[in-house]
């Protein structure tokens, strides 16, 4: 058993491919169309063996959770980063929201921003 | 743009006041005065943080509930179109056919097979994402390397 694929939900997977590969800078990895959605995964540009699948958030459930956990400030999903300043300037200055600036949290240092989809998301920087 | 902890809790608010569908609804200057930000600041920082403008993202709350309205299969087009705000059928009908890729009578008629308690919606014709992997090709499941 291992670890390969994961996934997070968005409003419009359209535009998730947009903020996912041309803001953050992934790249796509597979885009098949599935009845009205797409089955769509993004990977790191150095490693294509992890993926995550940028996934529909049609059901009213997926919705109301989504939401809460935005509005509690809890991101879903973390990506690591080996220069959290230099991203954070980055994203910024590319019109990311964030709402956290990069702050030492114990072992990590971590940045928090709005992925417009729905989702806050977590950079940390080990060390 | 770095939100503040209280900015950021107002524009959720925001958010919330725009998904309530309030009869009559709330200019968006209205919304922004009422969560306390400058209505010029309003627009670019609801839409930084949610990707989407105050303006559009109410409609698109108004399409969602119509297709949930739609698909219980309880109520006329008309109604559906009354009870989420719009004032005219023309206008909702041709809002709902470019967003949704059918008109709100085809969707109905499409989704509402899937309806098994009135009322109540069968959640299985939303797809859950892994749910779907067995109709994926087989060149889905190789790297970029291996392919």
């Amino acid at each position: 058993m291992r670890i390969k694929l994961t996934s997070i939900m968005v409003e419009d997977q359209d535009k998730a491919l947009e903020f996912y590969t041309k803001v953050l800078g992934f790249q796509k990895k597979h885009d098949f169309p599935v009845g009205e959605y797409k089955w769509l995964t993004v990977v790191s540009h150095d490693r294509d063996d992890l993926e995550l699948a940028l996934e529909p958030n049609a059901n009213p459930a997926a919705k109301t959770f989504q939401q809460a956990m935005f509005t509690q400030g809890i991101p879903l999903a973390a990506f690591e980063v080996s220069d959290i300043a230099g991203e954070f300037a980055r994203l910024r200055a590319g019109g990311v929201a964030f709402t956290r600036e990069p702050t030492r949290m114990g072992p990590v240092t971590i940045a928090v921003f709005s992925d417009t989809c729905g989702n806050l998301i977590q950079l940390y920087q080990p060390g | 743009m770095l939100l503040k902890r209280d900015v950021f809790a107002r524009l959720c608010r925001a958010r919330d006041i725009l998904g309530e569908l309030e009869d009559p609804a709330p200019s968006v200057e209205a919304v922004a005065l009422r969560v306390d930000i400058s209505p010029s600041h309003f627009i670019r920082q609801f839409e930084a943080l949610f990707g989407i403008t105050p303006h559009r993202f109410r409609t698109r709350v108004r399409l969602d509930r119509a297709k949930d309205l739609l698909a219980t299969g309880r109520h006329s087009v008309t109604d559906v179109c009354m009870e989420v705000g719009f004032s005219s059928l023309g206008s909702f009908s041709t809002l709902f056919t470019r967003r949704v890729g059918a008109t709100p009578s085809a969707y109905r008629r499409r989704v509402h097979p899937f309806v098994q308690v009135p009322g109540q919606l069968e959640r299985a014709w939303v797809p859950g994402c892994f749910g779907l992997m067995g109709t994926l090709p087989a060149s889905a499941f190789r790297s970029f390397r291996e392919a």
